[in-house]
């Protein structure tokens, strides 16, 4: 048995959680909605800063089985301390989850979705949950999806919550799939103009299933291999390159001076597509797929996004309208999760039912 | 008033009528000789007749014949190819039976950008054939790949024999196109996902995987192609006893491997199947081990020696590398041929589906080795044990008065029991009809509730193969009050 648990970080506040949900719902609260959070620290990545219903106390893993390959925890635990247990047994989350900071939290990454540089190549954050339990909308405690690797029982709400950004329920815990770590991680990089990103393209696609991310940025496309260290070695010999010390942690984290320019957007495209970078720097990652763009014209990013079959997601300075194009299923899951809105109105109405935009 | 009630109040002539002049011809059938061979999937022990049966050619059809339904208040089932085993594309009585089949072409296989649009009838072998001359293939593999559709996978979230290292449907589609049912945008067709990795709004694309055709009707599906792995090495292993073959499951994985398919079969599978195929299985053994590993070739030579090493310690009695790929191929055809060879030993067989944590398959399959004997039926495993899902296949022969009820209740006690251990009631095939009495027993009323209101929300003129999947409240009082006295 796994002793998964520092006594110090466990603490279980689910049903204060729950009471509170319950008096909002029934109009006995001091407000009839409750703005739902985490650490805040993706606040600097326009989320919210202020929660009137914190979820970061409550904290600690529940479950931990390595063999399971299967990890269960509070939304409120950092990720930071849950990577820390996961090392000690050689083993990491099945997709790359951002922390923007040592104290973000499960919760969060699950609310807002974000994906790292793997998410080409591998586990997608939504692509590893196997189960959620959460308070809805009714104060109820309900728990769907489980802790085994294939689950059809029911709809799939679990994996609902991946980017709801908390408007359809508040997460108590997550359980997430989990893998190995790779025995051996290298990169290289390239010297490549702009226009010779797309032939790149040809070729990554005979690297993989070794190739575990592609960046692009300041006119060097980094190659990011892992897997058995002979495999990695052999391919690394027969592609050349200079070796690349990206940090790519950092890169995940978003902690690059690059993401913290005034403005900051991202354009979300089908892969291999060739972005008009004409205003603002940009930094190109899943073989095209995902491109970050520091201080550029968002209206402009979003045309062009939107001409590719993409959109834009606006993290700092004017925003753009990325609600998508089913506002009546947005609205009919939200009245059947939380029918009195009481879960981050303004979120709702934002990005997930606004389709003027900007 | 229920679907069924409402069904009878509308004339069920004029429905047929308007339903003429969309589907001319014999794309329309309503006499009882042609509706019966859709009365079932492919759990033929439920069977119903439908009121009609549909041929869906376009997209435009699906349209029409939804919002005739909702004219004249008749519940429609949508279904691919008919090969879901938990009687989940079974017909409602009084109902239209909606079958896309017909649309079954491969619209674009895009070999740059590595993904295929498909139309939701398009069979899952024939998509993995049209995409091998550019060195890809579609991985979700379900036994029944040969017949099954695109559609019917996503509605089902269908697994398979590789989706441990390649994931289920769910992993491997990119977006669907849908025609609604919600009140807001009824008969509209909607488009769920994107080929951008991420999607504005929330993932509803996710949700209508397993939604099990009760929350619209598919009528695209654009997938992700995986590259044809350089290198495939398949080994066999031969177990004294069951227990030890799926302790060597979870030792394999505490290794650090993950191999591309991780599969078991016990031993009376094993003998089914030798006898039906000759895929030259070892017929000593309590249990066998079939194992893939693929990827770059020093990548698999490492890990082959990693998993041999395991298997040894884990007890194996004989150790096999498949010399080539005639003899892999012969291995796998065993494997995917032991339903129809198990078939041949019994009159009639009932599949099921539970998953359950790795570590407990040793106890699932003792507990239910104990409790065939309890009812007098024989039970072969062959599954999917990388993922801990497990397919018990009861043999019984229906022509016996009560051997249709005593498969099921041993069904309902392995499913059970399944819960117990930490597990679910299905890892791929569905709810269906088969095990809504144990939704009961793996959710709480909350939960169920909730399921329901979701359903109400996006079909609130219950539509769609209603009271499938999500059991009623008072299905679930009566199941559970039975259960308490009886159990």
């Amino acid at each position: 048995m796994v002793d998964f648990t520092a006594p110090h970080l466990v603490r279980d506040i689910s049903a204060d959680i729950a009471t509170q949900i319950a008096a909002a719902y029934h109009g006995r609260g001091d407000t009839e909605s409750l703005c739902l959070g985490g650490s805040a620290s993706r606040a600097a990545f326009g989320l919210a800063d202020q929660a009137t219903l914190p979820l970061a106390g409550h904290t600690g893993v529940v479950d931990y089985q390595p063999e399971e390959l299967i990890l269960r925890a509070r939304a409120g635990t950092p990720l930071s301390e849950i990577e820390a247990l996961l090392g000690k047994h050689n083993q990491r989350f099945a997709a790359e989850i951002p922390s923007p900071s040592a104290d973000s939290t499960l919760g969060g990454a699950i609310a807002c979705g974000w994906d790292g540089p793997g998410r080409a190549f591998g586990g997608a954050l939504r692509d590893i949950v196997l189960g959620c339990q959460l308070v809805n909308g009714r104060g109820e405690t309900v728990r769907f999806g489980g802790q085994v690797m294939k689950n059809v029982a029911g709809y799939d709400l679990a994996r609902l919550q991946v980017g709801a950004l908390g408007t359809l329920g508040a997460i108590l815990d997550v359980t997430l799939r989990l893998q190995p770590q790779a025995e051996c991680t290298k990169s290289v990089r390239f010297e490549v103009a702009p226009a010779g990103l797309h032939d790149w393209w040809q070729r990554t696609r005979a690297l993989r299933p070794l190739l575990s991310g592609t960046c692009y940025f300041e006119g060097h496309l980094h190659l990011r291999f892992s897997g058995r260290e002979r495999a990695v070695n052999d391919v690394l010999k027969q592609l050349g390159g200079e070796e690349s010390g990206l940090d790519w942690r950092a890169l995940m984290d978003l902690r690059p001076a690059f993401f913290h320019g005034e403005r900051l957007a991202c354009a979300y495209l089908p892969r291999y597509a060739s972005l008009p970078l004409t205003t603002g720097q940009a930094l190109v990652e899943w073989e095209g797929a995902r491109v970050w763009v520091r201080d550029g014209d968002h209206l402009t990013l979003a045309r062009d996004a939107a001409e590719l079959g993409g959109f834009v997601r606006v993290m700092r300075g004017p925003t753009v309208s990325s609600a998508g194009t089913t506002p009546a299923w947005h609205r009919a899951l939200k009245s059947a999760l939380d029918p009195k809105g009481v879960f981050n109105p303004a979120y709702f109405e934002r990005h997930f039912v606004d389709e003027g935009g900007a | 008033m229920s679907h069924i009630d409402s069904a009878r109040t509308v004339d069920e002539q004029s429905f047929i009528a308007a339903l003429k002049k969309v589907f001319h011809g014999e794309r329309l059938l309503v006499s009882r000789e042609n509706l019966s061979p859709y009365e079932c999937d492919a759990l033929p022990v439920y069977t119903t007749q439908a009121l009609a049966v549909a041929l869906a050619e376009s997209e435009q059809d699906v349209v029409e014949a939804l919002q005739l339904c909702r004219q004249f208040g008749i519940p429609v089932v949508s279904r691919g190819a008919g090969t879901g085993l938990s009687a989940g594309a079974k017909p409602i009585a009084g109902g239209l039976l909606l079958v896309t089949a017909p649309m079954k072409q491969i619209l674009e296989v895009d070999p740059v950008a590595m993904t295929a649009r498909v139309q939701p009838g398009a069979i899952n072998q024939q998509l993995s054939i049209a995409s091998a001359p550019h060195d890809l293939y579609y991985a979700p593999d379900p036994s029944s790949q040969i017949a099954c559709s695109i559609g019917g996978n996503v509605a089902e979230n269908a697994g398979g024999v590789h989706c441990l290292k390649y994931g289920v449907t769910v992993q491997n589609v990119l977006s669907v196109r849908l025609v609604s049912a919600a009140e807001e945008n009824f008969g509209e067709v909607i488009t769920l996902g994107s080929a951008c990795l991420s999607q504005p709004g929330f993932d509803l694309l996710a949700l209508v995987h397993g939604s099990e055709g009760g929350l619209g009707v598919i009528t695209e599906v654009t997938v992700k192609l995986t590259p044809v792995p350089e290198h495939t090495r398949t080994l066999m292993a031969d177990f004294a006893s069951v227990r030890q073959a799926a302790d060597a499951v979870s030792a394999i994985v505490r290794a650090g491997v993950i191999p591309a398919a991780l599969e078991m079969m016990d031993k009376l599978a094993i003998s089914a199947t030798e006898a039906f195929c000759k895929a030259g299985y070892n017929l000593d053994a309590a249990g066998i081990l079939l194992i893939d590993l693929d990827g770059h070739p020093l990548e698999v030579a490492a890990e082959l020696a990693i998993v041999e090493k395991v298997l040894a310690e884990s007890g194996a009695v004989t150790v096999h590398l498949a010399a080539d790929d005639e003899q892999r191929a012969r291995w796998w055809k065993g494997r995917k041929s032991a339903f129809p060879a198990i078939g041949r030993l019994s009159p009639d067989y009932y599949c099921i589906d539970g998953t359950v944590p790795r570590h407990r398959i040793g106890d699932v399959l003792e507990a239910t080795e104990r409790f065939a004997e309890k009812y007098a039926l024989r039970v072969a495993n062959v599954f999917h044990a990388g993922d801990g899902n497990l397919h018990p296949i009861i043999m019984f022969d229906g022509r016996e008065p009560d051997a249709l009820e005593r498969t099921e209740k041993l069904a309902a006690d392995i499913l059970e029991y399944c819960i117990e251990v930490g597990g679910t009631i299905t890892g791929e095939h569905g709810v269906g009809v088969e095990k809504i009495n144990q939704m009961a027993v793996q959710f709480s009323d909350a939960e169920l509730a909730q399921f329901r209101a979701i359903k109400s929300a996006l079909d609130p003129h219950k539509l769609l193969n209603p009271d499938k999947q999500i059991p009623s409240l008072a299905r679930c009082q009566e199941y559970r009050a039975l259960r308490s006295c009886c159990g």
